[in-house]
């Protein structure tokens, strides 16, 4: 009886510690949530005593608008081209620089230092480099290159997607990196006494080893692409005209200078939804496939 | 950086030098623009809205840094933008760990599912709450309070950090914490007089990745502090490209002074960084 | 252990922050919501030291936000959760706060008496005086007087007098328009211009008539001839670049003389004359179809008391000061290189297209901006609508789906 009466204290205590974290976390991230969810049912225009009942309107009137199913169609594209992009280029860069190459340490760390850089002030360096200073190097070389990736929508794109990956490359390269470094050397030298080659060792064996790395990567890419904002705040504020808004993008403009709390909030809501599934589908589908090998 | 494994030195073949001279002229175009903020933000106005951008200074201007530190005052900026970092940091890592701590001891249905509340927060990114925390800052006064950033920083950043402690709180011997017990210490004292101290590699990853995240947030800050007297670096930086016009060699020369620190920091304590962001990660 | 140390650093500056706070006892806070635009950036230090030269015991507390982007939403929130004493603003905030019953009346103070009557005008609602107006910004096409009159060319009036103009500088190999529409305000910007002298002034009430659904972009001829504006200079300025070209870059090269007009307002002059303190330019009103446009005169810099304010006392204090420190004005002025609505001040620079203004003022050129900004909103309007301006300049949108999309934006047009 007063073992148990002590364990319960002990427990106690222990729920105690767990508890500040637990109401800190609750007020900041899910009352909001929940809040958000209870929003995007009304029309609320962020500036009435009253929240005038909307039911799933909001949502209805989203699949309508050409402007928020334009921000999500482009920021869909970006996630989906990123996550292959970046993916492919830093597991490129990793093998590389894991390889027999002299200053490798020193490569890396450049490759990595960008992504030290706000995402906000990256979005201003490469409006300047776009616009000034790659023309300017385009003048040096007696080059014709059209690097005013940012001037058109059709290039804008693109153009981002250049910035995403020179500032984040070097990052998940890094995982990739202690990815390959645990895979144990001995591996390798067996499928060399079995003559392997080169690709059919990356093939059977660094890739299947790297799954964890993997799965992190690609995770953490796709769920960073579907929330961009702070990129093109400071270099396209989602121009030249709409071509570059992301979703978030179209929520500050719906919700802060529109003055459509209600309408934004669905936006909100249904960003959230997709980012749950798609890391959940995408979790469950690697984390399979590390299972299976 | 990281532990090599010993390779034997090749000869250098055709193949590997074809990839070195190609690492190498990507390097140089990846550390470019880095320069490049460097060498505008010592330039005049002048020559930065008619000059050859690639061309160093004339003269090295070092009034734009004057400019930024006096008449626009961003050593405010600098000292908020710090002063917000490591109090959300350091209150951050002290209340997850204590949860994570609490969570990976209690096998009990409270302590499990309010593991799997906190993880599930990692998915849903505070972006798409702006709204709600905008209508609540405002609603409980936090806006322009150093307690209310503070407050919300440490909030959003609960639910990674209790993940990434729990994924290290194997490296803390459950034998040392016994005896502690037996001896009749309390959990709170435990906790503080040894379990943390035996965290300190933990903590460093969190202080690092934490301290990373918060100096270089945007849009939380630029909801939450607009007091003159309150603005981050990263607010005030986006002040200087306004509508109707920009002030360029100032926001170079605030560009620089923002990186110096994080730099300083990742140079520091690179191994912790790196580390730590791989086992946080491959753990997960 | 470092982190232990960390964390007494942030609370050492923790407690200095609080601390500072706590000498501020005693003195009299006055809390100000600026909203401003980077050429004022700064000016708000200017003014607490001025204060706090004459009034040690009046400490004031800025909150400078972006006037384009947050100000209106800040004033939205604050009219929920208490507004601080003092609001800085543009002229036209006037009608649209006083209208609201957020500012406090200032008739008849002895500081109004330093301000200008044109002034004094643009910052009263229905008779009672709301604010100081501290200067005011000019707007239309800046051109470089030097290669005006290396060239022969003429200031035109009419639109024809405009396509000539254009030709002889193309023929010339000079491009006509510098712009940057890489900044979707500024498209927003001089469009707002082309409707002030093509659609307000003919029709005041165009946007009432708009809004109850008498008239629309997609069947007004007048707002399509304005959209059309937009498409003659895109057509006759750096095509490829100029969704990429920075503002100060562009102002550099009209400086240069690689191109020779630019419809903007007074903040470019201070590009200007960054990049070449002698530069002279002019500046003249955008020709609209009539021939009878006129200079856009906007009252900027505008002091506010709040309605609810308790610091009543402390505020005409702050005010007597702006309007009667000379030296506090002349740096402003200088800063922001623009012209006073103040008595007895100004800048201490040249500014070469005065000369231009004082002629229009004179012969009655002159039209308030307000004209036009009352009556259609910036945020969530003229900025969208300049967003479908550039997709169409850029071929993603047709000019009918732009008017359009500017229709339905009807609800959300009033300021």
């Amino acid at each position: 009886m007063r073992k148990s009466s002590l364990a319960r204290r002990t427990e106690l205590e222990f729920a105690s510690l767990m508890i500040p974290g637990l109401f800190l976390f609750s007020v900041g991230v899910i009352v909001p949530m929940l809040l958000g969810f209870y929003y995007s049912l009304t029309s609320w225009d962020g500036f009435t005593k009253d929240l005038p009942w909307a039911g799933l309107s909001n949502y209805a009137k989203m699949l309508a608008d050409a402007n928020a199913v334009s921000a999500w169609l482009f920021t869909l594209k970006f996630t989906v081209l990123n996550t292959v992009i970046q993916n492919a280029l830093s597991l490129a860069f990793a093998v590389v620089l894991d390889g027999n190459l002299r200053g490798k340490k020193v490569y890396r760390t450049i490759l990595f230092v960008p992504c030290l850089i706000a995402p906000i002030v990256a979005g201003y360096i490469w409006l300047r480099m776009y616009s000034d200073v790659l023309p300017a190097l385009n003048a040096l070389l007696g080059t014709k290159i059209n690097f005013r990736l940012f001037g058109s929508g059709d290039t804008v794109l693109p153009g981002l997607l250049i910035v995403n990956q020179w500032q984040w490359v070097g990052y998940w390269m890094l995982i990739y990196v202690a990815g390959l470094q645990s895979i144990p050397v001995e591996l390798y030298e067996a499928a060399r006494v079995d003559g392997a080659s080169r690709t059919r060792q990356f093939l059977r064996i660094t890739l299947p080893m790297l799954a964890p790395a993997i799965t992190i990567c690609v995770v953490g890419i796709t769920v960073g692409s579907l929330r961009v904002y702070d990129l093109m705040v400071s270099s396209t504020s989602g121009g030249p005209g709409r071509s570059s808004t992301s979703i978030i993008y179209q929520i500050y403009n719906t919700a802060i200078a529109g003055r459509q709390y209600g309408y934004g909030s669905a936006m909100s809501m249904t960003l959230i939804f997709v980012l749950l599934v798609v890391a959940v589908i995408q979790l469950g589908a690697l984390r399979r496939r590390e299972v299976q090998l | 950086m990281s532990d090599e494994r010993k390779e034997p030195r090749r000869r250098m073949r055709p193949a590997d030098i074809i990839v070195q001279a190609l690492m190498t002229l990507i390097a140089a175009v990846v550390a470019l623009p880095i320069l490049e903020v460097v060498n505008l933000s010592l330039k005049t106005k002048r020559e930065l809205y008619v000059g050859d951008p690639l061309a160093l200074p004339l003269r090295l201007a070092w009034e734009n840094y004057g400019i930024a530190f006096e008449r626009l005052r961003l050593g405010t900026a600098f000292l908020n933008t710090l002063l917000y970092t490591t109090i959300s940091v350091a209150v951050t890592a002290i209340l997850a760990s204590a949860a994570a701590w609490a969570i990976a001891r209690n096998k009990g249905r409270l302590f499990r599912l309010s593991y799997l509340y906190f993880v599930l927060g990692i998915l849903i990114p505070y972006q798409a709450l702006f709204i709600p925390i905008y209508v609540m800052g405002y609603s409980l006064h936090l806006i322009n309070t150093v307690f209310g950033i503070v407050f919300m920083y440490v909030a959003v950043g609960m639910s990674f950090c209790v993940f990434l402690m729990a994924s290290f709180m194997t490296q803390v011997p459950l034998e040392l914490e016994e005896s502690a017990r037996i001896d009749g210490c309390s959990v709170y004292r435990i906790f503080f007089s040894i379990v943390l101290p035996l965290l300190k590699p933990a903590i460093a990853t969190l202080v690092i990745l934490q301290a990373f995240g918060t100096w270089n947030d945007f849009l939380m800050a630029s909801l939450f502090v607009s007091d003159t007297k309150l603005k981050t670096m990263t607010v005030f930086l986006r002040y200087l490209f306004s509508t109707t016009s920009q002030d360029y060699t100032t926001a170079m020369a605030a560009i620089v002074i923002l990186f110096v620190p994080i730099m300083t920091l990742f140079a520091a304590l690179q191994k912790y960084f790196i580390k730590g962001m791989t086992v946080g990660a491959l753990k997960g | 252990m470092k982190i232990a140390r960390l964390l007494a650093v942030g609370m050492a500056l923790a407690m200095s922050l609080s601390l500072s706070g706590a000498f501020a006892q005693g003195k009299v806070t006055v809390k100000i919501l600026a909203g401003q635009s980077t050429t004022d950036a700064g000016i708000e230090n200017y003014i607490t030291d001025a204060v706090a030269a004459k009034y040690p015991d009046i400490q004031l507390d800025w909150e400078v936000v972006g006037w384009g982007t947050d100000f209106s939403a800040k004033i939205q929130e604050y009219m929920k959760s208490g507004m601080p004493d003092m609001l800085v603003g543009k002229g036209q905030d006037i009608a649209t706060f006083a209208s609201r019953n957020i500012l406090g009346d200032i008739s008849g103070k002895p500081y109004l008496k330093n301000v200008v009557d044109a002034a004094v005008g643009s910052g009263s609602y229905k008779g009672k005086a709301y604010g100081v107006v501290y200067n005011a910004l000019y707007q239309g096409v800046y051109y470089n007087r030097k290669l005006f009159k290396d060239n022969n060319i003429a200031i035109p009036r009419t639109q024809a007098e405009l396509q000539t103009v254009i030709a002889k500088l193309k023929s010339l190999g000079i491009t006509p328009f510098e712009t940057h529409f890489v900044d979707t305000w500024s498209i927003g910007n001089i469009t707002m211009q082309f409707m002030i002298n093509d659609v307000f002034s003919k029709t005041p009430d165009w946007a009432d008539q708009f809004r109850s659904g008498k008239v629309s972009y997609a069947t007004s001829p007048l707002a399509k001839a304005v959209y059309g504006y937009n498409k003659l200079i895109y057509d006759n300025t750096w095509k490829d670049e100029t969704f990429s070209l920075q503002q100060t870059n562009a102002d550099g090269r009209l400086v240069q003389g690689k191109a020779a007009m630019k419809v903007s307002g007074s903040w470019s002059i201070q590009n200007f004359l960054d990049v070449d303190p002698n530069f002279d330019f002019g500046i003249f009103p955008f020709p609209n179809q009539a021939g009878n446009s006129k200079l856009i005169f906007e009252p900027n810099i505008t002091f506010m008391k709040s309605a609810a304010t308790k610091q009543s006392d402390a505020i005409d204090k702050i005010l007597s000061v702006i309007t009667t420190d000379k030296a506090l004005g002349q740096k402003i002025f200088d800063q922001t290189k623009t012209a006073s609505t103040i008595k007895g001040m100004g800048p201490s620079f040249k500014n070469p297209s005065q000369k231009d203004i004082e002629a229009y003022v004179s012969k009655g050129l002159l039209v308030d901006a307000n004209s036009g900004n009352l009556q259609l909103v910036w945020g969530g309007f003229q900025d969208e609508n300049a967003k479908d301006i550039a997709a169409w300049l850029q071929g993603s949108e047709t000019l009918d789906q732009a008017l359009k999309a500017a229709d339905s934006r009807k609800a959300a047009s009033k300021p």
